[in-house]
């Protein structure tokens, strides 16, 4: 793929052009046949002179400089927004990496209760569903009334933390239901082997009645208690998927209305501008037509009637409590 | 694949240096050739929050300086003009121009003069002045096309810029392709040995330094054809998928607008059919229609067991997995929709303008049967009520391009026929393009009966019998493309440019069609390539045909041409 970089012919002709353009300020009288030559020499001449006390910053506001490179200027509030919402992504993806080595910790064997591994992941876990859902209000904030080019800037770059946002939440449920279902097999396993072995050693007792009843109701009692604290276990497990699923559904579906679909109409780049032109001559008529409507203003006059009939009433009331 | 990644990979190189936040202003042409290669979703990572045209940007005067202005625009001087406007008031922090082809060394000293701010931070030439539509096949997407018809005194300025666009873009391809091609011409076509000239000029003696790429042992081929060498493929109806939507419904850069059909839903009043982007569709495009309808059939009972596994949710386990796949289902439902309702469509528009019954008699025209039989086919069909007045001229067309010179007498009534029974028909047409297509006009063997080798060809195929009645023709590109194959490109027909000559079969071959490509002709490309017969053949034209575009060109050809006549 070839390609042709004309960078340097260009400032090469760009400073030829404006040396020739600038000696014309020692005679600002000839070079008055310029077109817009004379304002811009006078001003570099008196940036050039140092004598003069000038504060050319004030004269200058940001986007337009008349020397040198322009100076970029300060960029509109909600830059901040974004930026902030940005931050809390790369925190997430950290902190994201911590959970899935707390996870794998956590499902290796250990002799250890693990309950401080699983404080960790639930600590871990509630943090990002929190800055998950900030970052997810924060993006609300970002819309803009009105059609201005603007408000596409923010519409775009809403659009593409949206798609962050979202796939970073999907990330988080499915590292946790992967995480929850090895941790489902791994109790299982164990629990499974047991029963099975209860059973047999039940049948292999059932053998020899009456003489080991009461050792029989135990060692079942001893059974029924193990399985309930799993089953309490397993309940509690369950909420917590529940409502991660819930919170990660909710900000799904508020961020599914700003995420692009994939390979549809609205993923044209054409399809986009056009909308944006037609967007703003809308928002044009629009802002015509209510201009128009206000001047006529029906409504005002017929605020403006009220009011002075208030009037008019108020003082007849004074009247009557004055003259009787 | 080749085309639209060399696309990609220059739009690549222009977003992946410059940081920030990003503003990327096209003009009319090169937003097309942008939009079929990149999506909206890729251009926000590249953190490109903003897309607007060169001359819609002018008209606003806010200052956006946290913004960096990347314009991708044809060195055309309409754009030189806004770029200088818009130089001397900088609105945005930073400016990267981009110019999709060669740059005049005015057109750089007028840029470096408007840039009194100095705000332009690099200027290149990246030559993406083509749009890629598939892997082998791209168009220029031209307005004025009917301008190859027309003789040059007509308007030569005009005939000037025409063959000035080709010739931009034709070289796009190549320096994008990093090659330097041979270049041959089809003999009897003068605007096509015109642009065969003027790029050779182009690529060998004025730009040859930007030219001059590693040789090959064999150097590729340019082979510049003329759409009037095969108008049959132009105004025949077509039954496989990619070509049947363009020429029923048609579509624009990869889009199709829905928006006169019926009640649709908003998602789906205008649709995207891209080969790169759609699985189903890059797996049926050259598929007939028959069996595009089966394979629809089971993708959407494939579908429908989806949904309903989704409504069957009891466990914690499922509606966990249903949120998951949530977004492949909403993206399979939307895939879904919009081919049935591309196919709903055709289907009613085949049923209303019976052309069934039509597109028999037009593929027995293009490729067997008797003249006798074809001048009462082509008659009853003229007689019938329900066919519309646009197939009816092609009818008349194709007769005539067939038996031109057998039985004027039947001719004569066919006319007649046709200016009676279609009122809108504008008289003349078919003689119109009989002058520009005749059998006198036309370099090669449209309908196999010059060449000895074709004759015996069509005779074992009509003995053989075909598949499919309705896809039996082959445009006449098939023929060129397996004599390029063989080695038996006639030199006669198809004279070389300069002292070049081949010696052997060119590895790579670009066909650029004047006049404009059909769909069906890039399908007989995409299949030839995928033989593996060991060249690569690409594709390209001046516009997209449809049998309404070419007949549009033609009206407009012969407006112009009778008021030049008159004025003389």
């Amino acid at each position: 793929m070839a390609s042709r970089n004309r960078t340097l012919v260009f400032r090469k002709y760009r400073d030829a052009l404006r040396s020739v353009r600038i000696p014309a300020g020692s005679s600002p009288s000839t070079s008055s046949g310029h077109g817009s030559g004379p304002v811009i020499e006078l001003a570099t001449t008196s940036l050039l002179n140092p004598n003069r006390s000038y504060a050319p910053l004030s004269t200058e506001d940001p986007g337009t400089s008349s020397n040198g490179t322009v100076t970029v200027g300060l960029p509109p509030a909600w830059v901040d927004l974004s930026d902030e919402i940005t931050a809390n992504v790369q925190r997430v993806q950290t902190k994201m990496s911590e959970l899935a080595k707390a996870h794998a910790k956590a499902l290796m064997p250990s002799f250890g209760d693990g309950k401080e591994d699983q404080h960790r992941i639930e600590a871990l876990t509630h943090e990002i569903t929190d800055l998950l859902k900030r970052s997810e209000k924060k993006l609300q904030r970002l819309s803009a009334a009105g059609p201005s080019e603007d408000s596409n800037v923010r519409k775009n770059v809403q659009r593409s933390l949206a798609t962050d946002l979202q796939s970073l939440s999907m990330e988080l449920r499915r590292k946790q239901s992967t995480y929850l279902k090895r941790l489902q097999q791994q109790k299982e396993g164990p629990d499974g082997v047991d029963l099975e072995m209860n059973l047999n050693g039940s049948h292999s007792k059932r053998d020899d009645d009456d003489l080991d009843d009461l050792g029989f109701n135990e060692h079942q009692m001893a059974k029924l208690k193990k399985s309930e604290a799993f089953t309490v276990e397993r309940e509690r497990e369950i909420q917590q998927v529940v409502e991660s699923v819930n919170d990660l559904a909710q900000i799904m579906k508020d961020l599914s209305v700003l995420v692009i679909d994939q390979g549809t109409i609205v993923d044209r780049i054409d399809h986009n501008i056009q909308n944006v032109v037609s967007t703003v001559e809308d928002g044009l008529k629009q802002l015509k037509k209510a201009e128009r409507s206000q001047k006529q203003g029906g409504m005002v006059m017929c605020a403006t009637v009220l009011v002075i009939m208030c009037f008019i009433m108020l003082v007849l009331l004074i009247l009557k409590e004055i003259i009787f | 694949m080749v085309l639209v990644a060399a696309v990609r990979d220059y739009i690549n190189r222009m977003l992946q240096d410059i940081s920030g936040m990003k503003v990327l202003i096209l003009d009319s042409s090169t937003v097309s050739s942008v939009s079929v290669v990149y999506s909206q979703s890729e251009l926000l990572k590249k953190e490109v929050f903003l897309v607007e045209l060169v001359d819609s940007i002018a008209m606003s005067k806010e200052s956006m300086s946290h913004l960096k202005a990347v314009y991708f625009l044809r060195p055309t001087s309409e754009n030189i003009q806004h770029m200088r406007r818009q130089l001397a008031k900088p609105r945005f922090g930073e400016y990267h121009l981009f110019f999709s082809n060669i740059l005049k060394d005015t057109q750089l000293h007028m840029l470096a003069d408007s840039d009194e701010h100095e705000v332009v931070q690099q200027l290149q030439e990246f030559y993406a002045d083509f749009v890629a539509l598939d892997a082998y096949h791209f168009t220029l997407n031209m307005a004025a096309n009917h301008m190859y018809m027309l003789p040059a005194v007509v308007d030569p300025s005009g005939l000037q810029q025409f063959c000035d666009r080709i010739v931009d873009g034709i070289s796009a391809v190549f320096l994008a392709l990093k090659r330097r091609p041979i270049v041959r011409y089809s003999r009897t076509s003068d605007i096509a040995k015109r642009i065969a000239h003027e790029a050779s000029k182009l690529m060998y003696q004025q730009e040859s330094g930007l030219f001059d790429f590693r040789r090959t042992e064999v150097s590729p081929l340019l082979l510049i054809i003329d759409r009037r060498d095969d108008p049959v493929t132009a105004l025949l109806n077509q039954w496989t998928y990619q070509a049947m939507v363009h020429e029923l419904i048609g579509i624009q850069d990869n889009k199709v607008n829905l928006k006169n059909v019926g009640k649709l839903p908003k998602d789906q009043q205008e649709v995207v059919l891209s080969s790169e982007q759609d699985a189903f569709f890059k797996a049926n495009m050259y598929e007939n229609f028959g069996d595009i309808g089966m394979n629809i059939k089971k993708m959407v009972d494939d579908f429908q067991q989806v949904a309903k596994s989704n409504q069957n949710i009891q466990t914690i386990e499922d509606m966990a997995k249903f949120v998951d796949n949530y977004p492949e289902y909403r993206k399979m439902q939307g895939n879904v929709s919009k081919h049935v309702t591309l196919v709903t469509e055709m289907s009613k528009i085949v049923e209303e303008r019976k052309l069934m019954l039509v597109s028999q008699t037009e593929q027995e025209l293009a490729c067997n049967g008797g003249q006798g039989a074809a001048f009462e086919a082509v008659t009853n069909l003229l007689n019938n009520d329900n066919i519309s007045d646009v197939d009816r001229l092609r009818l008349v067309m194709l007769y005539a391009l067939r038996y031109e010179k057998e039985s004027p007498v039947q001719l004569m009534q066919l006319f007649n026929k046709l200016a009676s029974r279609s009122p809108k028909y504008k008289p003349g047409l078919v003689q119109f393009l009989l002058k520009q297509a005749g059998v006198d006009k036309r370099t090669g063997d449209l309908y196999g009966n010059r060449d000895l080798l074709n004759i015996a060809r069509n005779m074992a195929r009509g003995l053989k019998g075909v598949e499919n009645v309705y896809t039996q023709h082959q445009p006449l590109l098939f023929q060129t493309m397996e004599n390029i194959t063989r080695g038996r490109l006639r030199d006669v027909d198809y004279p070389y440019v300069g002292n070049h000559f081949q010696q052997a079969r060119p590895q790579e071959v670009v066909i650029f069609v004047v006049g404009g490509t059909t769909y069906e002709e890039s399908r007989s490309v995409a299949l030839q390539n995928s033989t593996n017969s060991g060249i690569r053949f690409i594709l390209g034209g001046s516009s997209l045909l449809n049998s309404k575009r070419f007949l549009k060109d033609l009206e407009e050809a012969q407006r112009i041409a009778r008021i030049s006549t008159n004025m003389l």
